[in-house]
């Protein structure tokens, strides 16, 4: 079973502290959408909104067309994996799933079933006799996600269900889930502030911060085409180097495609993101990723580097220095490289994959090809 | 090598010296603790007439079970042994249920002046009982409750300090089992009763064995409150039976008394001794 759901400019405060500010999104049922945002961005909030544990302000919920934000937890339809499991541990594994059946009054076979079934797709039918004080983390998130799966949902949420994860489990539950929404294609909204959850499990993400969504996306346009300068530089490992830009030497380059920018540290940058005549200068930057540089040999054409700190990551190696003129910057070379830290590098950047901001933090990018 | 060195670690001379010093110190308040009450156990088989001469007869044979044969026989201590029970249970189901039901709403729900009310309630813990005991017993005239059971349970049910403990249980438990109970379409109640009191049990038993111990040993109220022969608790009824100031007369059977009375206490503290060291040390030791 699975809805979609409709958030209609939902706004949320404790006293006078504004925690969601006319927030509105669709979700498609099946969807799979994460929430994705510093701490204290309001996703949690907005996630426990839906689930009825918070209760809405001003605005509108809808779940398969349904209003629910005047409903009580239980009678909406959705089931939340919490971060800490939030197990009933005097209560058996298969107590713990079939407890919120109980309560609907479905009939003791029904329950049996759906536990067994649930139990089978977890792979852990040999749990259903413990307690959860006998169960390890990994053991826990599995019967914390059972107990959601047997009440067979409109939705699921998940309150950042991998966060008290080991990183290689965490690695590992998170393909299950994604094989989990394969094969149940519910609706399931997906909390964290962890980028790489976000980017392999999302069909869209939504980026939220200061009381706000920032922009919605599939992985690929959050990343590619930031919306904003918070995105660009929260979405990302290791985060997009920024430049402030001093002045537009033309809003079109001789080719037609992108300005001229003057930048600090870099110079005249010719780059293929075409700018509005009304782009607010005053504190605008243009943004790299790492991926888009590459060192290059002395003597070459190119910008300084000095190198404070070498990462090693195997296939790649992360420089980060500062430009002569202080700016610090993030610069990628081969897994190979053989540069230290103290040394200066040369490197140039891709022109076509450049990202600009205004000051108001705005991104522009280059056309989109048809 | 890890099991060598934990091995003279243990053996150090210092910790040996130290634990030693422990052994005895605590051996000799072992033996305080311990001594009156083998005084009495000791007493408790002597024949009344030989102990007028001297409670040191206690060291010598000959030993008699006369006092417990008397015990059975001629004294009302079932009735007083039965009157304790019905109290002692009485009272701890009472202070269980109570404290676990304003616990939980204290430290769960949203009402009114929650705060304020709550530290009245801790304002309990420091009124002491010898301050509204006039009031108390006036009140229980005023009711026609002296001399009933419920007159000699209900004063020891209101426990502000079993309030403040289980509130302070509820707190600590997550507040994510009660939401994962409310999406689970659990009432109120239910979340109380099958989700967060059974999670409960080690505070309850804590409670539980100190308010039976507290209320078996309760020798005030039940002083006022129960004045027929019949009413009495065991504490009561024991100290009536003393003849005179000095107990010249009847000490082995007012031991034998005491011996029996305390049997109840005894088996509770073998049944909970965990859950009372655990108690007593704060949950420190696990």
């Amino acid at each position: 079973m699975s809805a979609t759901i409709d958030i209609n400019s939902v706004t949320k405060a404790y006293g006078a502290l504004t925690v969601l500010d006319d927030i509105s999104l669709s979700i498609e049922a099946g969807e799979f959408v994460v929430f994705l945002g510093p701490s204290g961005c309001g996703k949690s909030t907005l996630l426990r909104m839906i689930a009825g544990l918070e209760s809405v302000d001003k605005g509108t919920i809808h779940i398969g067309g349904e209003r629910i934000d005047t409903l009580p937890p239980g009678k909406r339809g959705v089931a939340m994996v919490f971060q800490t499991y939030a197990l009933y541990p005097h209560m058996t594994v298969a107590q713990n799933m079939a407890f919120g059946l109980e309560n609907l009054k479905v009939d003791k076979a029904e329950i049996d079933s759906r536990v067994q079934s649930a139990a089978e797709t977890l792979e852990m039918a040999h749990l259903l006799d413990r307690r959860p004080t006998k169960l390890s983390g990994g053991q826990r998130q599995r019967v914390a996600i059972g107990r959601a799966i047997v009440k067979e949902p409109k939705a699921f949420l998940f309150d950042e269900p991998l966060s008290n994860l080991d990183a290689a489990l965490r690695s590992r539950t998170r393909l299950e889930l994604a094989q989990l929404h394969q094969r149940l294609g519910s609706t399931m909204i997906f909390v964290t502030h962890d980028q790489v959850e976000a980017m392999t499990l999302a069909h869209r993400i939504v980026v939220m911060h200061d009381k706000k969504i920032e922009q919605i996306g599939t992985p690929m346009e959050i990343y590619q085409r930031p919306a904003t300068r918070f995105v660009a530089e929260f979405v990302g490992s290791p985060a997009m180097s920024m430049m402030p830009i001093t002045g537009i030497v033309s809003a079109q380059s001789s080719d037609q495609k992108g300005a001229t920018l003057e930048v600090e540290g870099a110079g005249m940058v010719a780059t293929q993101v075409p700018l509005p005549a009304s782009f607010a200068l005053d504190g605008a930057t243009m943004g790299v990723r790492s991926e888009d540089t590459h060192v290059v040999q002395p003597g070459a054409d190119g910008l300084n580097l000095t190198v404070t700190v070498v990462e090693r990551l195997g296939e790649r190696t992360l420089l980060y220095g500062k430009l002569d003129t202080g700016f610090e910057m993030i610069v990628e070379d081969s897994g190979r490289s053989t540069v230290r830290a103290g040394e200066t590098v040369k490197f140039d950047f891709d022109r076509s994959a450049l990202h600009v901001f205004d000051g108001t933090g705005r991104a522009y990018h280059m056309a989109e090809e048809a | 090598m890890a099991v060598l060195s934990k091995k003279n670690r243990s053996f150090s001379p210092d910790k040996l010296t130290s634990n030693r010093a422990l052994f005895w110190i605590a051996a000799v308040f072992a033996i305080v603790m311990i001594a009156p009450a083998l005084w009495v156990l000791g007493l408790s088989f002597k024949d009344n007439t030989l102990l007028m001469r001297g409670s040191e007869a206690v060291f010598s044979a000959p030993y008699t079970l006369k006092n417990y044969t008397d015990l059975f026989h001629s004294s009302l201590v079932f009735r007083w042994f039965l009157n304790s029970m019905v109290v002692a249970v009485g009272q701890t189901v009472g202070v269980l249920t109570l404290s676990s039901l304003a616990g939980y709403a204290f430290a769960r729900l949203e009402f009114p002046f929650r705060k304020t009310i709550f530290v009245i309630v801790l304002f309990g813990l420091a009124v002491p009982e010898q301050a509204v005991i006039i009031a108390r017993h006036q009140m229980f005239s005023w009711l026609n409750m002296h001399n009933s059971y419920l007159g000699l349970m209900l004063p020891g049910m209101s426990s502000a300090f079993g309030v403040f403990l289980m509130t302070q249980f509820f707190r600590a438990i997550p507040k994510e089992i009660d939401e994962a109970a409310l999406l689970d379409n659990t009432p109120r109640f239910r979340i109380f009763w099958k989700v967060l009191l059974p999670l409960t049990m080690p505070a309850q038993a804590t409670l539980g064995i100190f308010t039976f111990l507290l209320a078996w040993n309760d020798y005030w109220w039940p002083l006022i409150s129960a004045t027929k022969k019949d009413m009495y608790t065991l504490t009561i009824g024991i100290a009536s039976s003393q003849r005179n100031f000095a107990q010249t007369e009847g000490l082995g059977f007012l031991a034998a008394q005491a011996v029996f009375a305390s049997l109840p206490v005894i088996i509770v503290y073998i049944f909970f001794q965990r859950n009372i060291v655990t108690a007593v040390s704060g949950g420190a030791v696990k």
